[in-house]
């Protein structure tokens, strides 16, 4: 079963990831900020990503920048899950290595189809 | 009242901010437990569409889809079998009537045939007193006479034999005939009432079975529309995380006014613009706060619909759609034991007609018989009434008398030849009505009833099919009766989730208020606040923490002091933009 590692500070939307993707059939662990995302990215495999960005202790960009130099993760699908929709902010994220941006709320749907289309 | 010092403020927004921590905290603990009680909701939905969706599977099997043509071609055959028998019978009775009526002509001609057989019998004794008066002139004469003698017997017995038959027979004709007449009325209502019923069986078994076969259209309808209430709990639950973040930034806000407002400034016309800082940024907060309210109202109510529509899912037709099968199942074998009686009732009445117009036969062959023999005797009688004449006129001037004989018997013969062509033509009609009567009787045979009886063995097939549906329907509707009764206990819950959610944000209201009251005290206090702060200044300031569009575009109406922007929620969630 396909691996995702959900990160944000706020319950209910790991919550509501969780509810959907593990509904479409993958396994999600849970993290609530950055630096709890990093240590479950360090100690095991993750075939996709989804981060908030604001979130204390560790943001998704400083996240994503981590994870990027972890090996086996150049290529790992990374998606910014977030309320910003400025276009700085998005260009940060894509620096940082993100494969996509999603402002919150996400749609259902979508997410499952992004994550099958990305999860190879 | 007294004027509002910067320490005042300072301790009303600390108290504020307060408040509002309390209701984040509380607002998340209770937005935790509603994506609870939703998950919980959702996962006992899916248990129900899942077992309505195998009922559905089955329901859409090519076999169990045939069943209603089957039924339907069921009706059509017991439909036409019982008019056919109905025509048939109505033929039938039409044929006796008419039998009747030739046996009266039949009886007429064997009386008539009496008549000359009585005739010949005479002629007989006549011949024979003047074969002895001749004597040995008379010899030819005398064969004359004996062949005129035997046939004298021959047609008398054979008229009396078709006379007895006919009189026999027309007792049973007209016992049938009454019969038929009396009966045939009752037997058309009988027809009339069996077709009525099946009318009735096929209109309600059409009307269940296209109930049915419009179940999976409706739960694929259903599911299309669970799903969508479910994405739009998934993205109104997320729509707390952004109203989480909006509180804090207006506690951050609250802070940093504070902090400010507990600065001692260094002049009077700084702490003239600090008050006037103090006033916009108070002002922009109560924007957010109203849009909060706004937003909260809608998310939560949102929440509270969508999830009473999932809940009903319990008490739905998909829900139901086992006893829908089962009720449909049982309707299609008790109709169809209906019909088979029915049929019965229907068969039972073709052997009683089958009884009556049987025996006929026999007469049929008798007068075929005679009408032959008959012209037989014509042709015979044509003979002899000219050797009759020839040998008159052998004997010239001494047969007189035997002139008189011939003569007779050429008056029989034309008679017995009027009489055999009317034999004949009652014949042809006899015939015509026997032929009418059988192509009416091949309805009541059991090749008559075959494709009925295909039609329900074919019924039958459909019906096991459909009995093994509602079989694995029933097994799934006990399941499906258990996740509805654990569902039906989660609606208290649910009903409460949207109470609780806006109980929590209910705080806002009396935070609102402060803050209303104490921009206006400054209004009072310090009139020059209204016009005293640099716009662009306070959009730098507030702008870099915020998070979303619609707090920047709350945060620019309430500087440039414009009606709030009307919150617009939009439940369907965002898409993903892929780099």
């Amino acid at each position: 079963m396909k691996r995702i590692l959900s990160v944000d500070d706020s319950a209910s939307v790991r919550q509501m990831v969780t509810f959907t993707l593990r509904n479409a059939g993958y396994e999600v662990v849970e993290a609530v900020d950055g630096k709890d995302g990093l240590g479950k990215v360090s100690a095991g495999k993750f075939d996709f990503v989804i981060t908030d960005l604001n979130m204390p202790n560790m943001d998704g960009i400083q996240l994503i920048t981590a994870i990027r130099k972890l090996p086996g993760y150049a290529f790992t699908p990374i998606l910014m899950l977030t309320t910003e929709s400025q276009v700085e902010k998005k260009d940060a994220g894509r620096k940082a290595g993100a494969t996509g941006w999603i402002v919150k709320p996400f749609n259902a749907a979508q997410l499952i189809s992004v994550a099958q289309k990305l999860i190879r | 009242m007294a004027k509002q010092s910067s320490g005042n403020v300072a301790d009303v927004l600390d108290r504020a901010t307060g408040k509002l921590q309390m209701l984040a905290r509380d607002s998340e603990s209770r937005i935790a437990s509603v994506a609870k009680g939703f998950e919980g909701l959702a996962t006992q939905t899916d248990k129900i569409l899942s077992l309505a969706s195998a009922i559905v599977d089955s329901l859409e099997s090519e076999s169990l889809r045939s069943v209603l043509p089957k039924v339907q071609t069921l009706g059509t055959s017991a439909r036409l079998f019982f008019e056919e028998r109905l025509n048939a019978t109505t033929g039938i009775l039409s044929a006796v009537e008419g039998e009747s009526k030739l046996l009266r002509q039949f009886s007429q001609v064997t009386r008539r045939q009496a008549g000359i057989a009585l005739k010949t019998s005479v002629l007989t004794m006549f011949t024979n007193i003047e074969v002895g008066r001749l004597g040995s002139e008379g010899t030819g004469f005398q064969h004359l006479a004996q062949t005129l003698s035997e046939f004298s017997k021959t047609l008398t017995q054979d008229t009396e034999d078709l006379a007895r038959h006919i009189e026999g027979r027309k007792p049973a004709i007209e016992a049938t005939r009454r019969s038929l007449s009396s009966e045939l009325p009752g037997l058309q209502e009988e027809f009339a009432r069996i077709d009525i019923h099946l009318g009735d069986d096929m209109a309600a078994l059409q009307s269940g079975l296209v109930q049915l076969s419009e179940a999976p259209v409706q739960f694929r309808a259903c599911v299309e529309n669970i799903a969508q209430q479910i994405a739009q709990v998934v993205s109104a639950i997320q729509a707390h995380d952004i109203t989480r973040q909006q509180l804090e930034h207006v506690q951050e806000a609250f802070d940093l006014i504070t902090s400010k407002m507990r600065r001692p400034e260094k002049s009077k016309t700084a702490a003239a613009q600090e008050l006037s800082r103090t006033y916009a940024s108070l002002k922009v907060q109560i924007y957010q706060l109203q849009n909060i309210q706004a937003t909260v109202r809608t998310w939560t109510s949102q929440i509270r619909t969508c999830m009473e529509v999932i809940l009903n899912v319990s008490a739905s037709d998909v829900a139901g759609i086992s006893p829908l099968v089962l009720a449909r199942e049982q309707e299609v074998s008790s109709k169809l034991v209906h019909i088979e009686q029915l049929e019965h009732e229907g068969q039972g009445y073709s052997e009683r007609i089958r009884q009556t117009v049987g025996g006929r036969s026999t007469l049929m062959l008798l007068v075929g018989e005679h009408t032959e023999k008959s012209k037989l005797v014509r042709h015979r009688l044509h003979l002899l009434s000219l050797n009759s004449i020839i040998e008159a006129s052998r004997l010239g001037s001494q047969a007189d008398a035997v002139f008189e004989i011939a003569k007779s018997i050429s008056d029989i013969s034309i008679e017995w030849g009027k009489v055999t062509e009317q034999s004949e033509v009652t014949m042809g009609e006899i015939l015509g009505l026997v032929e009418q009567t059988s192509g009416l009787m091949e309805i009541f045979s059991d090749a008559g009833a075959e494709p009925l009886g295909e039609a329900q063995a074919q019924t039958r097939i459909g019906l096991a099919e459909l009995q093994t549906t509602a079989a694995f329907a029933a097994r799934q509707a006990h399941e499906i009766q258990i996740v509805t009764e654990g569902m039906q206990a989660m609606s208290a819950g649910v009903g409460n989730s949207g109470n609780l959610l806006e109980a929590a944000y209910g705080h806002v209201d009396s935070v609102l208020k402060t803050i209303e009251d104490l921009k206006l005290q400054m209004e009072l206090d310090y009139p020059h606040v209204k016009r005293g702060f640099n716009i662009a200044e306070m959009e730098h300031l507030f702008s870099s923490s915020y998070t979303t569009e619609m707090e920047r575009d709350v945060m620019r109406a309430a500087l440039h002091g414009m009606p709030l922007p009307v919150a617009q929620q939009s439940f369907e969630g965002n898409t993903v933009e892929l780099f």
